[in-house]
């Protein structure tokens, strides 16, 4: 017990004695602290080690922690952005789908007012149930003014006639179909034929003259003489031509203008005959700066 | 309401078949929907139903047609039948056998038509005709016609094909 008193006793007089040099130091002018700096220095140099060894680790931690909370924001951010992309995608579908009806409605229009004789302009609503036929469904019927064997035309060219008509709706049966027939001529050499369809989706020429000089690449057009199209609307361009030694005529081959596949909106010509005057011959349904618009496109 | 369903299926296959098929059409080819409609209808249904709904929808197609034949009108319901009657008689309406019938009634609707618009004068050559649209059409009617089949079966396992004819 006593030993302990002791060691209690000594290392009271330690502390003391320490006590009494940090205030002895203190007390020392700034001009004698020249070893207690040194000192302080090596001190500071010391804990320097861990200090920064803390600080890298702490600003570690800060840096995780900050980027967590920027990357909840970033995903809140890119959630948003992905649904504005999306949006936007969408509207920019619909802007252009917009875009392009507003110009084939802007050819169709120009057509309108260029044609000479009373149209009623229609949508295609649908095709022929069947794959035996080519034909289309229009949303204007015998309430608008159709009727059987009106002739139906876009900005391209003629693409066939009427031949069902109900209140609100029409069949327009096209002219690449083989059961549909029209009256055309070849502008070059004012040959007559009938234009009928043929099994590969084109249309032909048949009973030219054996003795007429068309050849591939003339223009055929509506010859006006019978079914519901005026004279000189352009129906195709003669890509082959079938000459046969036992046959009494011609026939060749057409690749029609218009492109059945894309047809959206056409124009009915309802009354053809009833113009006082006809167009002249031939007459172009598209402007040529629209035409070379459309084929750059 | 089974008979509203049922006339509303009736009415809504032809309006679909003019506007939305189009979307599903390969090489310019598309199922005949009301073909399909109208064998699984035999099929499920009465004999008296098959020839009603045949019959409707049948006309409603030759009506938005380009042509000038009735030929749907007369096939459908008849089509219907054999569908219905061979579904009777086969012990075990597999997937194959589904297929195999779906196919060989749109082989024979597709033949049948040709000769129709054969006989009109259209001038339809049959190789061109059973090469770009009997055989690819009936091959598209059997696939969907199928699927169809296996759909009804998924969603209603316990109604089975009728075995027997109606009373």
């Amino acid at each position: 017990m006593s030993s302990l008193h002791s060691i209690a006793g000594g290392k009271r007089a330690v502390l003391l004695f320490l006590a009494l040099l940090i205030t002895a130091l203190l007390l020392l002018p700034e001009s004698r602290q020249a070893p207690l700096q040194t000192l302080g220095r090596h001190m500071a140099d010391a804990v320097a080690i861990p200090l920064r060894a803390l600080e890298w680790v702490n600003q570690g931690v800060d840096g995780l922690w900050t980027r967590y909370g920027l990357l909840h924001h970033v995903r809140e951010e890119n959630v948003t952005l992905r649904q504005d992309s999306a949006r936007l995608q969408l509207e920019n579908a619909r802007l252009r789908e917009v875009a392009a009806a507003s110009t084939r409605l802007r050819d169709l229009l120009e057509l309108k007012e260029r044609l000479p004789f009373p149209t009623v302009s229609a949508q295609v609503v649908g095709r022929d149930p069947s794959n035996w036929y080519r034909s289309v469904v229009i949303d204007k019927g015998t309430d608008d003014g159709l009727a059987i064997d009106m002739g139906v035309v876009t900005p391209a060219g003629i693409i066939g006639r009427i031949v069902k008509a109900y209140d609100r709706f029409a069949i327009v049966l096209l002219i690449i179909d083989q059961s549909n027939a029209v009256t055309g001529v070849v502008q070059r050499t004012r040959d007559e034929g009938i234009v009928e369809g043929t099994e590969t989706g084109l249309a032909r020429i048949k009973y030219l003259p054996l003795l007429s000089t068309v050849k591939v690449g003339d223009q055929v057009v509506t010859s006006g003489l019978a079914g519901g199209f005026p004279r000189g609307l352009p129906i195709g361009v003669i890509t082959k031509i079938e000459r046969r030694e036992a046959d009494l005529f011609l026939s060749a081959e057409i690749a029609p203008d218009s492109d059945f596949a894309k047809i959206e909106e056409v124009l009915v010509v309802t009354s053809p005959r009833e113009s006082a005057q006809l167009p002249p011959m031939p007459f172009p349904l598209q402007p040529p700066a629209r035409r070379d618009a459309g084929d750059a496109r | 309401m089974k008979v509203a369903a049922s006339v509303a299926l009736v009415l809504l296959v032809i309006p679909i078949q003019i506007v939305l098929l189009d979307r599903i059409s390969i090489a310019g080819i598309r199922p005949d929907l009301a073909l399909v409609t109208v064998c699984l209808i035999g099929l499920y249904r009465s004999e008296v139903e098959t020839v009603l709904a045949g019959l409707v929808m049948g006309f409603a197609q030759d009506l938005f047609s380009g042509g000038a034949l009735w030929g749907n009108l007369c096939l459908k319901p008849v089509l219907g039948l054999l569908a219905g009657l061979a579904g009777r008689n086969l012990v075990n309406l597999t997937w194959a056998v589904v297929l195999a019938l779906m196919l060989g009634i749109s082989l024979l609707s597709g033949f049948v038509l040709y000769l129709l618009k054969s006989f009109t004068g259209s001038g339809v050559s049959l190789f061109p005709a059973a090469h770009g649209i009997i055989l690819p059409q009936a091959g598209y009617d059997a696939m969907l016609g199928l699927a169809v089949y296996r759909l009804i079966r998924r969603w209603n396992p316990r109604r089975a094909p009728l075995t027997a004819l109606a009373p």
